[in-house]
């Protein structure tokens, strides 16, 4: 289980302080006004932020003193999550060895989770060869590759066409079901989810303002100015 | 449809520049009377050439190890105390003129000078090491050195944060994270650089004419200043002018191959903290890279400073009317090359964006013309042609003004092209679609992200013009000074405290020049 509880960060221009809690193997979406705090939220829990106050946990375990490379986590951004001069199956490679000396065993976990996201003999192509949502499949390969039992995406599929932003997020929803994984998620397009998140967090001022089942939340009032209703 | 306002505007800018640079090129062919090689191939045209090119080598080497320690410390490094000042130094090194570049070095490292005194406190004679390539090599790694570290570190802060991000995420080592972060940015940006740090020194004539040592150890453009203004032997100078000419050609195709266009900051939310500065081994590195960088840089400026004993002779009749002069041929050669500037850079993205895109190349490029026709050469071919014609000294003024000029012109250009671009690829079709057209879609569209970049541009021409040496070495006179003319001249007479003050007043204009240039631009509407 993910557990914020009065996690705060400040900066000159904005406080952020959230509580928060995700079930063990759910998937929560994250969802929000731009600037409202997702980006910062998921970044805190990443390990990118200095946080002020408030405690944050996975599993009872204290994630605060962990430095970002030793927290449970695995990590998608919307852009640049590969580096541009190695290959797909190297950037993968970096989440098990970051010096890139492999093992044959595990060379075959790279290929086996280039093939997990349907990217199987894509491995010498660097990223400037790939389509957008190719690259986001190599940086979600990477990801499992490292067997995280957290997964967090800061709006990773923002820039996909509809139909492979909903083919990404088949794709994320079923190996979180297959894996075992806690997923949170920021998304600008609730729709895209609200059929697979079991949780929805409204973001908004720096804080969770409301959570829930997508089917309550998404009703609440507090989200009419958001969702334009 | 391509405004044909604006458009003919910039043909007309690069037709100027054309005709200017052909007229030269005219004026090169047609000098020398019959073709003699022998200048170029023979011992004495071999040495120059080869000194040069060693000169230059050197140099670019030992300035591309310097800017880049420095500019991976600075990059390591995002905040110390002092950090903003220090960044000031390397910005007033980078643009310091040349003479005054070479006053400072004699007043640090020459037999007078500290570490002379220093020797001879010991019981050593320190003897005249300093002339020759010893000197040449101190100065153009004091003035590129900087420039370097700043175009590095310029690149690496560009580096998207979420990149950090994912090195921090990955637990990359610092070694993984310098060569999956730093070293193809290194890689991308050294060799456009190199060429073009290669191509500054081997056309350097300052430094080379008073650190050289007399005539072995001549460049090019040396050569060609003392064929036609010591020995008076234009066929001479008109074969060098050629020779500098062909290598300029050479080495501009290298740069205008290897060049990219500079880095934007890309990348989405806060500036991340590199994961790799933490690590207690790169502490003590960037501390000894930037003590290095200090050694370098700080002592030749707190030489000008601290040399500059006789402030009151810098209110003599002769160093105001110098000043005069020096601040409105800089004025008017900013002005006049930045005018050309936008209006090619204009031009050109025009024609690119509506299906000319060969005419905008061509129009593009030669703006970078002048990289290829070192000045000396330009001011030699120029000087062929217009003899025929006028006393070319009664002209001085408008010549030092076009010439220096157009000698800014590609650096110009090279800082206002890519906001334009940017403007272009952000709003241009609205813009289209709005129907926004000449001084109003300029005002409009373009200047929000031209301002800045035009305030630097402008700022920097106008102290590579307030530090030229060569043009004025040419065409001045008694009645035609500028500051770095008369510190020239008060240096040859041993006049040494009169020199001091006249090199302090340059690099303090400088200075100022360079804090204008380099402010740091807001990043409004990118949030």
């Amino acid at each position: 289980m993910l557990k914020l509880e009065r996690l705060t960060v400040a900066y000159p221009d904005f406080v952020g302080r959230y509580d928060l809690v995700v079930p063990r193997g759910a998937l929560c979406a994250v969802v929000g006004p731009s600037g409202g705090g997702k980006t910062t939220l998921l970044s805190a829990i990443a390990g990118f932020e200095t946080v002020a106050a408030g405690h944050l946990a996975f599993d009872g375990i204290d994630l605060l003193p962990l430095p970002p490379a030793r927290r449970p986590v695995g990590l998608l951004f919307q852009e640049f999550n590969l580096f541009p001069h190695l290959t797909a199956a190297e950037n993968v490679g970096l989440g098990l060895r970051p010096d890139l000396r492999l093992s044959p065993a595990q060379h075959a976990e790279v290929e086996a989770a280039l093939d997990r996201v349907g990217l199987a003999g894509y491995g010498p192509r660097r990223p400037a060869a790939l389509s957008g949502g190719q690259r986001q499949r190599v940086a979600l390969a990477r990801a499992l590759a490292m067997k995280r039992p957290l997964l967090l995406l800061d709006e990773p599929f923002a820039a996909l066409d509809p139909g492979l932003r909903r083919g990404m997020i088949a794709l994320v929803d079923t190996l979180r079901r297959d894996q075992g994984l806690t997923v949170v998620m920021s998304i600008h397009t609730p729709e895209d989810v609200v059929d697979r998140a079991d949780l929805i967090a409204f973001v908004d001022g720096g804080a969770v303002a409301a959570c829930g089942p997508p089917a309550a939340v998404m009703n609440l009032p507090a989200l009419d100015a958001f969702l334009g209703r | 449809m391509p405004r044909p306002g604006l458009v003919a505007a910039g043909l007309a800018a690069a037709g100027l520049v054309a005709l200017v640079i052909l007229a030269a090129l005219t004026g090169l062919g047609q000098g020398g009377g019959s073709v003699d090689w022998s200048v170029l191939v023979g011992p004495y045209g071999r040495r120059v050439v080869v000194f040069s090119c060693l000169q230059a080598g050197l140099s670019t080497l030992l300035s591309l190890a310097l800017g880049a320690l420095l500019a991976l410390g600075l990059a390591r490094r995002a905040s110390f105390p002092g950090r903003q000042f220090a960044l000031s130094l390397i910005a007033t090194a980078t643009a310091l003129p040349g003479i005054v570049v070479v006053f400072a070095v004699v007043t640090v490292y020459g037999r007078g000078g500290w570490i002379g005194a220093l020797a001879r406190s010991f019981g050593f004679d320190p003897g005249t090491w300093l002339y020759g390539l010893p000197g040449i090599l101190i100065a153009h790694v004091f003035m590129n050195g900087p420039f370097c570290a700043r175009v590095l570190l310029q690149a690496l802060e560009a580096v998207p944060p979420e990149q950090h991000r994912l090195a921090a995420h990955l637990g990359l080592t610092p070694r993984a994270v310098f060569r999956h972060l730093d070293l193809p940015i290194l890689g991308r940006e050294m060799p456009g650089l190199a060429a073009l740090v290669f191509l500054l020194c081997f056309s350097s004539f300052a430094v080379v004419l008073t650190l050289g040592g007399g005539p072995d150890r001549a460049t090019l453009e040396v050569a060609i200043f003392e064929a036609l203004r010591v020995d008076a032997d234009f066929a001479r100078a008109a074969m060098l002018a050629t020779g500098q000419l062909g290598f300029g050609l050479v080495l501009t195709v290298v740069f205008v191959a290897l060049a990219r266009r500079p880095a934007e900051i890309a990348g989405a939310g806060r500036a991340a903290t590199r994961p790799d500065r933490e690590s207690r081994g790169l502490r003590l590195f960037d501390l000894a890279a930037l003590a290095i960088g200090a050694l370098v840089v700080v002592p030749p400026l707190v030489a000008v400073a601290l040399a500059a004993r006789r402030l009151d002779t810098l209110i003599a009749r002769d160093v105001m009317a110098a000043a005069a002069t020096s601040a409105w041929v800089a004025l008017a050669a900013a002005s006049l090359s930045v005018m050309l500037a936008v209006a090619i850079a204009v031009a050109a993205r025009d024609l690119r964006r509506h299906r000319r895109a060969g005419l905008g190349r061509l129009v593009a490029t030669i703006a970078y013309a002048p990289l290829a026709l070192p000045s000396f050469a330009l001011i030699a071919g120029l000087f062929g042609v217009l003899r025929r014609v006028v006393d070319p000294l009664a002209i001085g003024p408008g010549m030092v003004v076009l010439v220096n000029a157009l000698m800014a012109l590609p650096f110009v250009v090279r800082l206002v092209e890519p906001p334009l671009l940017l403007a272009g690829e952000r709003h241009g079709r609205l813009a289209d679609a709005l129907d926004m057209r000449g001084l109003v879609r300029l005002r409009l569209v373009d200047w929000p992200l031209l301002k800045v970049p035009l305030r630097s541009a402008f700022a920097l021409a106008a102290a590579l013009s307030l530090g030229d040496l060569g043009v004025i070495a040419f065409f001045g006179g008694p009645d035609f000074e500028t500051l770095p003319f008369l510190l020239y001249q008060r240096l040859g007479a041993y006049r040494l405290d009169e020199a001091a003050a006249v090199a302090l007043l340059l690099a303090l204009i400088v200075f100022l020049l360079s804090l204008a240039a380099h402010s740091e631009p807001r990043r409004d509407a990118e949030a």
